[in-house]
């Protein structure tokens, strides 16, 4: 599903390298880890993933679904089934939280060839998918993340990505800032989308995420790079011995 | 009469139309001489020095009432506005003329033209020289009463068309009193063809005790034309006034409004949107004057300009010596969508008591990237996600307005501008 080869990013502005040379597969079906000190440029690769733009792909290449990922607008990319659930989500006040959610999922079935959604089952799929993930119809009723807390805006990234339907989720840290009842929602959220036509990329820190969303291969990064890569066991030994090892 | 100042040809046929002979007579003479003391409003005069009226207004307009479009064109043009599902009776005047065939007023509400209703309700205590002109030249407008303790739910619409048939320039007046307890809604909608004019508009309102008025302005004046405005607003005690402006139309607009509270425990809230592009020009300018303790304003501008659009804002709140605990607070905010698209706030505060709360702030800038990048990251295509990022910037100024059905227009409104601007 996803193909990374000797993947180089630099910073469009400054220039400084922070992907120096990746290199990751991950076949439909497979979730994958990516743990790694602060600062090793996790969110810079899911962010070139999704095609935010100030990044520069300087050498390498991105295949996804047999297509030149790259060639593609963040808006195409989404449309053809790649999700960011972002660590940071964004605020963006005065657009309605449902109104945000039905434009991306008709844009998306447009850009499929997919009729739009009539707005009450719309409403139906949402309302569905917020109640088992504990997000109230009053947080729909907010502009997007607007007055969020940190708990919920990582529910609503989950909500979104239960809603869309992607085939490539990648999960930036959506881990942290949850404590352990919102971690176990979260986590059945994400195993509810676990098929064998889609592929999950999961970021972050701390091993305690992979206790409930088990992955089948786990990777160190660390300045840049993919250090090390083994099955599950492998983030049990990071909880144990840290990253001092893997330090940039 | 000092007329050496009148040079422009536009302030030229200005005097040679002037004629103090009729009803009002020594109103219109006075206004006029007023007028005359400064002429158009130029660049160096503290206030205009944004919108400058000798090089806006470039050629002769001579005063003018009455239309020469046929049936047809003020139809196509009434036939486009926008309220017409909203308004529950409408008075239309055309190129400054009442429209009697037009126009319908549900019971309750006691309505005469200005030409009717003789110079009693005609306070021409302004200094400001538009306003002068305005009152010299006046041709017509609504002179509305609101009974005392009458609720006036749905709204009433006054629509001034202005067909552009004629290069000229049209003076409309009107006067909305609501009587004590009174409480009501009027529109005013501004609407015109294509040509060049000048249409000149003042409204005096009155909000008596406990009354409380909410005021929508829609301008949409043709793109040829030029919009004048003065809106002077008395609040008495206890009054709530909420008044929503929308500018999309125009060549050039300069729209004031003076307010003055004369009571205490009144509040007033003051917004508007701009949505403007190709080289129009936009000027705001408010004064609030507080004059008395206890009272709240609030004045929230959001304006959108793209293109080489200009939008200008400049509030002012006066807090006199004796207005102690007033609360008052102003802002706007630009939205520019183009490298050459231009926006200047002005500010000031005039403070003469201590025991106050007042601030003000503006700000200016482009879309956020961070805003857009998400709603593409969500597969929303990039011209929708503008769009989309556009309306929720303009909107949280609708927000002030009550009625559910009025911010649905305005919305719609909205979405036409997007929508044209997507296509281009
Ligand atoms: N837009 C940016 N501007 C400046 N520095 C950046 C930017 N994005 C990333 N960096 C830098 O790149 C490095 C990697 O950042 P990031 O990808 O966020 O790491 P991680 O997610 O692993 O903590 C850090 O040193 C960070 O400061
Ligand atoms: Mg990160």
């Amino acid at each position: 599903m996803l193909e990374i080869r000797n993947l180089h990013v630099k910073l469009e502005e400054e220039g400084k390298q922070i992907i120096k040379g990746l290199d990751l597969t991950i076949n439909a079906g497979e979730v994958h880890a990516i743990m790694g000190p602060n600062g090793s440029g996790k969110s810079t690769l899911s962010y070139v993933l999704a095609g935010r733009p100030g990044y520069e792909v300087a050498d390498g290449s991105i295949s996804y679904k047999g297509e030149d990922l790259l060639e593609m607008e963040a808006d195409e990319r989404a449309a053809a089934g790649v999700f960011l659930a972002f660590q940071y989500p964004i605020e963006i006040p005065g657009v309605a939280t449902m109104q945000f959610l039905k434009v991306a999922l008709n844009s998306q079935r447009k850009a499929r060839g997919e009729g739009e959604l009539s707005t009450p089952d719309f409403m139906r799929l949402v309302r569905e998918k917020a109640d088992k993930l504990n997000v109230t119809q009053d947080m729909l009723k907010r502009p997007v993340n607007v007055g969020f807390s940190g708990g919920e805006k990582k529910r609503a990234e989950i909500l979104q990505m239960a809603v869309l339907e992607p085939s490539l989720c990648v999960l930036d840290e959506t881990d942290s800032g949850l404590d352990i009842d919102a971690l176990r929602v979260v986590a059945d959220g994400v195993n509810a989308l676990r098929s064998p036509d889609r592929a999950m990329l999961v970021i972050t820190h701390y091993q305690r995420l992979l206790d409930y969303i088990v992955p089948d291969k786990v990777h160190v990064m660390s300045a840049g790079k993919i250090v090390k890569s083994g099955g599950k066991e492998l983030a049990l030994e990071l909880e144990k011995e840290g990253y001092a090892a893997y330090a940039a | 009469m000092s007329v050496t100042l009148m040079k422009t040809p536009a302030e030229t046929a200005f005097a040679c139309a002037f004629d103090a002979q009729g009803p009002l007579a020594s109103v219109r003479k006075s206004a006029f001489q007023q007028f005359a003391e400064t002429g158009l409003p130029h660049w160096r005069m503290e206030d205009w020095k944004w919108t400058d009226l000798r090089q806006i207004i470039s050629k002769a307009l001579p005063p003018a009432a009455g239309t020469h479009a046929g049936a047809k064109v003020i139809d196509a043009i009434v036939a486009a506005a926008p309220f017409a599902g909203v308004a529950n009776g409408r008075l239309v005047f055309v190129d400054g003329q009442y429209d009697a065939g037009r126009s319908a007023l549900p019971a309750g509400v006691e309505f005469a033209t200005l030409a009717d209703a003789g110079s009693d309700r005609l306070v021409a205590g302004s200094t400001d020289p538009i306003a002068a002109l305005n009152l010299a030249f006046m041709s017509d407008g609504a002179v509305l009463t609101f009974k005392a303790g009458s609720n006036i739910d749905a709204p009433i619409e006054l629509m001034f068309v202005t067909t552009g048939a004629a290069a000229a320039s049209y003076a409309t007046r009107n006067v909305i009193v609501l009587e004590e307890g009174a409480s009501a809604t009027v529109i005013e909608t501004h609407i015109g063809g294509e040509g060049e004019y000048l249409h000149n508009a003042v409204t005096q309102i009155h909000v008596g005790e406990n009354a409380r008025l909410d005021r929508v302005k829609v301008q949409e004046e043709g793109l040829d034309g030029i919009h004048l405005s003065n809106a002077e607003v008395h609040l008495a005690a206890s009054a709530h006034f909420k008044d929503f402006t929308l500018t999309m139309g125009g060549r050039a607009t300069r729209q004031q409004g003076f307010l003055t509270f004369e009571g205490e425990g009144t509040e007033s809230h003051v917004s508007g949107a701009y949505l403007l592009t190709g080289k129009q020009h936009c000027d705001t300018r408010l004064v609030i004057d507080h004059a008395v303790p206890h009272c709240t304003s609030r004045e929230l501008f959001k304006c959108v300009m793209d293109e080489a659009a200009r939008g200008v804002f400049q509030g002012k709140a006066i807090v006199r010596r004796d207005a102690q605990k007033t609360d008052g607070n102003q802002s706007s905010h630009a939205l520019l969508l183009s490298d050459e698209a231009e926006f200047d706030a002005k500010p000031e505060l005039e403070i003469y008591a201590d025991d106050v709360v007042c601030g003000h702030g503006a700000t200016s800038g482009d879309l956020d990237e961070n805003h857009l990048f998400y709603l593409k990251a969500r597969g929303i295509p990039e011209q929708t996600a503008k769009s989309m990022l556009i309306a929720a910037f303009a909107a949280e100024a609708f927000d002030d307005v009550e009625s559910d059905a009025i911010r649905e227009v305005l919305t719609g409104l909205a979405e036409g501008w997007l929508d044209r601007r997507k296509g281009a």
